[in-house]
This record gives C-alpha cells, sequence and structure tokens, in this order.
C-alpha cells in the first residue's frame, strides 16, 4: 500500500466476546490471506518449482504466526512477511544447494532485494494477465493451461512422441511471450489512463 | 517469432529464459545465465516479469497447495472466498488433455480429420439465465439463455442480460457493457451497469470496478462504470469498498457513493443513477421467432428435402406434418408418448420432449437416395443411454442409416453396409462402420439448444458432422464401407423401433430432451449450406 499500512484497519475487530488471543489470530489470518498469493510469487521466483515454494509458503505462514505477537498492526504487513519468507526461502535454497537449478546465493539475494520492491508491479502483472488469458482463443488457452496443470507428464509423451512434442513446447513458448507482450500492453495502457 | 517492442531480450537471453522456466537448461548455461544476471539489471527485471506471469499461468491452470497452517474458521468480515479462476481450470484441462494430446501426437494416418472443437467450451460456472432485446456486438460475442460462461469478457452492445452464477449470485447487465468472468465467485465490470443480487449462500461475491473491488456481504446493490467512473448504490443489505489504495468502507441500505478514477471512494446521492432492472422486461420472443418461421416456410420449399417436421403444439396432438412441399400425408408422423415443451423460444410449446423411455415420433420414408444429410435443433438434457437416438432407421437393414449421440457425448451416424456379413473387428456386429465426431456434449451443457448435422456423401467417400452451423470432424468411407444406395422406410426420431437384440442398454435409446425440428434431406449439404440453415433458424441474432 502507498501509505505504508496494509490496508486492513486495527480497529476493524472481531465481536466483543472473543478472547484477545482469537483477536490476534483473527487479524493475522486476515493479513495472511491477503498477501498469501503476494507471498507465494515473491517466494517463487527466488526457487526453481512450485513443490519448493509451496515448501517455504507453509514454513513462512507458521514463522508469521509464531512471530505475530511482534507485528506492529499498523505497519505493512508484506514488507514483514518478505523478510520472513526470504530468510525461509534462503534456509531452503541452501539445504537443497546441489540441485543444479537453484539461484547462486549473490544472484539470489539480488533477485531478492529488487522483487521486494515490485510487489506492486506483480499483481498489477497477474490481473493484467488474467484479462490476457480471457482474450485468448478458447483453443490457445486450453493449450497454455495443459501446459500448467500440475501432474501432466508432457515431456515424457514429448519423448516418445518426437519432434511433435517440440512443437507442442514451441506452440507454448510462443504463447508465453505473446502473453507477456500483452501483459506489458496492458500495463502501459493503463499507466496511460492514469496519467 | 515477432520481436516485442517491450521486453528487448536478446535471443540467448530469451532461450536461457525459456530453458529456466521449462527446466531444460543445461548446468554450464545455467552458470553463464546466472554470470549475465550480476551484469544486467534490465535482464533480472524481465526474468522477475517472466516468472511472474509463469506462476500466474501454474495458479491459473491448476489449485497450488492451500496453506492452512490454522483449523479455525476465518472471521466473518475476511471471509471473501478465496476461489479463483485456477480452482475451476483443472477441469476443463483434464477435459482438453485428450484431445489435445491426441490431435497433437497422432499420426496423419489416423482416419478420423478433428478439424475443431465445438465453439463454446464445456466447462463453465454461470449460465445466461434470460436476454431482454439483447444486442451483441458480433456473432462471437453472441450467446443465448442457458448458455453456460466461463472466464471469458461478456458484451453486451445494448439490452439487458441475466447472468447466474453458479454460486448463486445473480448478476443483470445493462448494455453497452463489459464485464470480464473470473469465477463463480468473482467479476469485474469494465463498462456498463450491473445490478447484483447475492444470496447468503453466495457472500462474499466480489465485483471489480476499475478503480475499486466491492465485496459483497449478502445483499442487493448496483454498480455503474462509465469512463473509469463508479457509482455504486446499496439497496439492500450491505457492501464493502474498497478504493485502490485506500482502506476497506462498508456501506449498508441506502447509501450511495461515487468512485473516482483515482480510486478514492466519495458519497453520493442516491436515485439518481438508473440500474438495470430485469423485473419489468419481457423475455425476448417474438421478432426471433418471426424470423424463423419465415426460414420454416422457405426451408419446405427446398427441393433437397426427403421430409422435414417441426414440433410445434398443433391441434391433432398425435400427428406431426410432414412440411416439405409438396406435401405428402404419407410422410406425416405418429407421436407416441413424446410430449409438447418449451422449445427455443420461452413460453412457446414449440419442441417435443422424448425423456419416457417410449417416447418416439414414427415415420415412414420409402425411396433409394444417393447421400443424406441430417439435420436438427436438440436440447440434450442427459445422456442416460449408452446411445442416445436421433434419428434411427427400424432394425438397421442395408443401406439405413444411425444418427445418434453415444454416452460420451459423441456423435455418431453410420449406415449398415452388409447385414449378411459379420464385421471384421466385433463378433456381434454386422457389417458397418459408425463415424464419431469429437465429444460436442457434456453435462455442464445440460438444457442448451444446439444445431446438430451429419452428412453422409458417397460420392465424395466423407462422413462429416457439424455443430451450429460448423463443420468439426470428417472421416473417409473406406471403400468397402461405401454404401452408394441408401434407405429409411420405417424411422424413428428420437428413438430405436425394432432393434434387433432385447438387452435395454442395448436396446432403449430414447433421448433424454427436447427437439424442434428435424430436416432429412437427399443431397450432401455443403458446410456453407449447413451454416447458412443455422443462421436463418437460430432464435438470436447478432449485429
Amino acid at each position: 500500500m502507498a501509505d505504508g499500512s496494509d490496508g486492513l484497519s486495527p480497529s476493524m475487530s472481531p465481536s466483543e466476546s472473543q478472547s484477545p488471543e482469537d483477536a490476534r489470530y483473527e487479524h493475522y489470518v486476515a493479513r495472511f490471506v491477503r498477501y498469501e498469493p503476494d507471498l507465494r510469487r515473491f517466494i517463487r521466483s527466488l526457487l526453481p518449482t512450485r513443490t519448493d515454494a509451496d515448501d517455504v509458503l507453509q514454513q513462512t505462514a507458521l514463522v508469521l504466526w509464531r512471530k505475530f505477537d511482534q507485528y506492529d498492526l499498523n505497519t505493512n504487513f508484506m514488507k514483514w512477511a518478505c523478510v520472513v519468507a526470504r530468510f525461509e526461502a534462503l534456509a531452503y535454497r541452501r539445504k537443497m544447494a546441489r540441485d543444479r537449478l537453484v539461484f547462486r546465493e549473490d544472484v539470489f539475494e539480488l533477485m531478492a532485494d529488487e522483487g521486494e520492491e515490485e510487489i506492486r508491479d506483480r499483481q498489477a502483472e497477474h490481473n493484467a494477465l488474467e484479462g490476457c488469458l480471457a482474450e485468448l482463443p478458447e483453443k490457445q488457452r486450453q493449450l497454455i493451461t495443459l501446459a500448467y496443470t500440475p501432474g501432466i507428464k508432457v515431456k515424457e509423451m514429448a519423448e516418445e512422441a518426437g519432434s511433435t512434442a517440440a512443437a507442442f513446447y514451441m506452440r507454448v513458448k510462443r504463447l508465453r511471450h505473446q502473453l507477456l507482450e500483452c501483459v506489458e500492453k496492458k500495463i502501459q495502457q493503463q499507466a496511460g489512463q492514469a496519467s | 517469432m515477432k520481436p516485442s517492442k517491450f521486453s528487448q531480450l536478446s535471443g540467448q537471453e530469451q532461450n536461457w529464459l525459456d530453458d529456466y522456466l521449462d527446466g531444460t537448461i543445461g548446468q554450464d548455461e545455467f552458470s553463464a545465465m546466472q554470470d549475465h544476471m550480476i551484469q544486467s539489471s534490465a535482464f533480472r527485471k524481465v526474468m522477475r516479469r517472466y516468472l511472474s506471469i509463469d506462476h500466474s499461468l501454474e495458479v491459473f491452470s491448476g489449485e497450488t497447495e492451500e496453506i492452512s497452517p490454522w483449523a479455525q474458521p476465518l472471521s466473518t468480515q475476511v471471509k471473501a472466498p478465496i476461489f479463483r479462476l485456477a480452482s475451476l481450470l483443472p477441469i476443463a484441462a483434464a477435459a482438453a488433455l485428450a484431445f489435445f494430446l491426441g490431435s497433437l501426437f497422432t499420426k496423419d494416418s489416423a482416419p478420423e480429420d478433428v478439424i475443431a472443437t465445438p465453439e463454446r467450451s464445456a466447462e463453465g460456472f454461470a449460465v445466461v439465465s434470460a436476454l431482454f432485446d439483447a444486442v451483441w456486438r458480433d456473432d462471437k460475442s453472441s450467446r443465448q439463455p442457458g448458455d453456460t460462461l466461463s472466464a471469458e469478457v461478456f458484451t453486451l452492445a445494448s439490452g439487458t442480460a441475466e447472468i447466474q452464477f453458479f454460486s448463486g449470485a445473480y448478476m443483470t447487465v445493462e448494455g453497452p457493457a463489459e464485464i470480464l468472468l473470473k469465477s463463480a465467485w468473482e467479476a469485474e465490470c469494465r463498462n456498463g451497469a450491473v445490478r447484483m443480487k447475492v444470496p447468503p449462500a453466495a457472500r462474499g461475491f466480489k465485483l471489480q470496478a476499475p478503480s475499486a473491488e466491492i465485496v459483497d456481504l449478502g445483499t442487493e446493490f448496483g454498480l455503474s462504470v462509465r469512463g473509469g467512473h463508479g457509482e455504486i448504490e446499496v439497496f439492500d443489505g450491505e457492501i464493502s469498498v474498497q478504493g485502490r489504495g485506500g482502506k476497506e468502507q462498508f456501506f449498508e441500505k441506502g447509501n450511495a457513493v461515487t468512485v473516482l478514477p483515482s480510486g478514492t471512494v466519495a458519497d453520493s446521492q442516491s436515485g439518481i443513477i438508473k440500474f438495470p432492472d430485469a423485473r419489468h422486461l419481457k423475455p425476448e420472443a417474438d421478432s426471433g421467432r418471426e424470423r424463423w418461421q419465415t426460414h420454416r416456410d422457405t426451408l419446405s420449399r427446398d427441393p433437397r428435402l426427403i421430409a422435414y417436421y417441426t414440433f410445434e403444439k398443433n391441434k391433432s396432438q398425435a400427428l406431426i406434418p410432414n412440411l416439405a412441399m409438396p406435401r405428402n400425408t404419407d410422410l406425416d408422423g405418429a407421436v407416441i408418448l413424446a410430449e409438447s415443451a418449451t422449445g427455443r423460444w420461452p413460453n412457446v410449446q414449440s419442441a417435443l420432449e422424448f425423456r419416457r423411455p417410449g417416447s418416439r415420433v414414427r415415420v415412414n420414408l420409402p425411396g433409394e437416395f444417393p447421400a443424406l444429410t441430417f439435420m436438427t435443433w436438440v436440447r440434450i438434457d442427459s445422456l442416460d443411454r449408452q446411445y442416445n437416438a436421433l434419428f434411427m432407421g427400424d432394425g438397421y437393414e442395408n443401406g439405413e442409416p444411425h444418427w445418434q449421440i453415444c454416452d460420451d457425448g459423441k456423435m455418431m451416424l453410420s449406415v449398415m453396409v452388409d447385414d449378411s456379413k459379420q464385421h471384421p473387428q466385433h463378433a456381434k456386429s454386422r457389417f458397418h462402420h459408425v463415424y464419431f465426431s469429437p465429444p460436442i456434449w457434456n453435462l455442464s451443457m445440460s438444457g442448451q439448444w444446439m444445431h446438430l448435422a451429419s452428412v453422409y456423401d458417397p460420392a465424395k467417400e466423407l462422413v462429416s458432422h457439424f455443430v451450429n452451423g460448423k463443420q468439426i470432424s470428417r472421416e473417409a468411407i473406406k471403400p468397402d464401407f461405401n454404401v452408394k444406395t441408401l434407405r429409411i422406410g420405417n424411422g424413428e426420431i428420437g428413438n430405436w423401433g425394432q432393434p434387433f437384440r432385447e438387452d435395454p442398454s442395448f436396446a432403449i435409446r430414447n433421448l433424454n430432451g427436447r427437439m424442434d425440428e428435424i430436416a432429412i434431406f437427399h443431397e450432401a449439404l455443403t458446410e456453407k449450406a449447413i451454416a447458412k440453415l443455422f443462421e436463418e433458424s437460430r432464435s438470436n441474432r447478432s449485429h
């Protein structure tokens, strides 16, 4: 949020009958639920697969809750959560550093530093993408969705089927690139309208 | 690939990125990419954007694991359901899987030539419940009552549409309007005026305006968006409004607020804006029907017809006149058990329903024909039988056609080639071949009217299937299977008379649904001719 607060007022409190612990809990859940997608996206940009990101997000959620009494309700929750998430991702990275697709520590730090400053850009991209997907012809949308569906072993089928699979990947790459262009165009248009 | 106007990447950078995202990058390349990342902040920036889009695609394509380290329910104030587009897409993706992998990986030797999937996606999370003088911007955006809607931009040029979301929320839209439908729980009004009615079960439905988000807390409210400027009025209950960058605010019945393009939310006066209200409108009916009647009268005079039946309720309940000219009463059909029902036009009994197992229309169409085209407007409620009849020759003798729909949603057309010979592959059947289309129907399309046609063309050695005027598949007739002299004789619409086996799963083939007209031609109609007849007979039209 522009003003530095997280947009959830501390006075937006649960009913009178609740214990302070319940109230604290609800404050936490309200915030976590709101920022969970952003946090997941931030973590995902630092780690190679979505499973890695899920593990780290899970861990981050627990740590945030444990430390929630240290959190000042008037400050930016996302900023605070990013610090924790980044630390958890780094720890996770060290454990699995032998995996060849893990960023080196210097690259990781740079990506995390800069990524933290771009949370709002990410939200805008996500929203723009939703529109771009909706505008895609049905068949192309199904193709890209299929390529990203968990558990779809296109790769295995690809190996068996030879060159046609390469064509499949080529189409996915092309679509991804097309979507990136569409997202950038949409964001530019919005920036144009706002000014 | 077109060079990008925005993210300028070198070929090398693009390859690194693609290979990293696909997990196929080699060790040396990964190391080189990271060296480059340290050097180039521009590349890192594009990379983060790419990673973000990659992640969004993951989210949209499959629900990422639920993170719930807590057991208690969320408080009611923040209980905006976190349903996203993603929760609905995997089903559609799974449904598409077989088709795509099939079409991508099968060799050209496969007999069936699948041309296109049916026009609209089978899956959805909302339905067009009514239209009032709806005018569409173009043919592509045109919808009919009963159509399911999925993640898409719903565009209405003028008139009013009612959309019911599967969450239970009701939206009345007045054109010109552009609404992005996101899920059963979320939509975005980009332009136009809407009225939302949200029953308790759909509490938490989110409606976005260009610079604000409205969460419905069980109520009725209106939102009008023109030129990025939003006007909101609460008619009943309570809503929460959050302007871009601002705090969430709550408004109750009688309140009206303005949302400026900047996201600022300001009090306003109620009763100024007229929000759509479908209660005083009459569903569109007559204009489309008159046009259809003209089509019917023209088609009746088409010399290519063997027979043409429409099912408007008439005085003689039991008799369905064959409308093909010159009039021949011998070709009239006899209705058995099938009941008159509302057809494609609201409040007009123009269809027959074949729901009861014995329902059928019996006909006798003597003669020999060089080709056959079947065409019908049908509303399938469910595919209860293994095979569901559209039009079936009695028994299944040489040259007789069977036109039906399989329980997996595929259209089937077959003609008996030689009933004295055993089928080369199937011990229990005789010498024939079934020409299937790809699936054209599934349960989410229950109750939608669709135009189906199939053509048996011995001269071109081709069988083709059509949905809503578009060819969706064709298959060559192999020389051994080509039947040049076609016959019908005794036959049935919506069921199968005189099956040759008594097993009910085989013999009972009534169609659980309605039919509004059926035409049979002794010529192979072209794709263009079928598209034209579809256009002329449809109940709505775009401008």
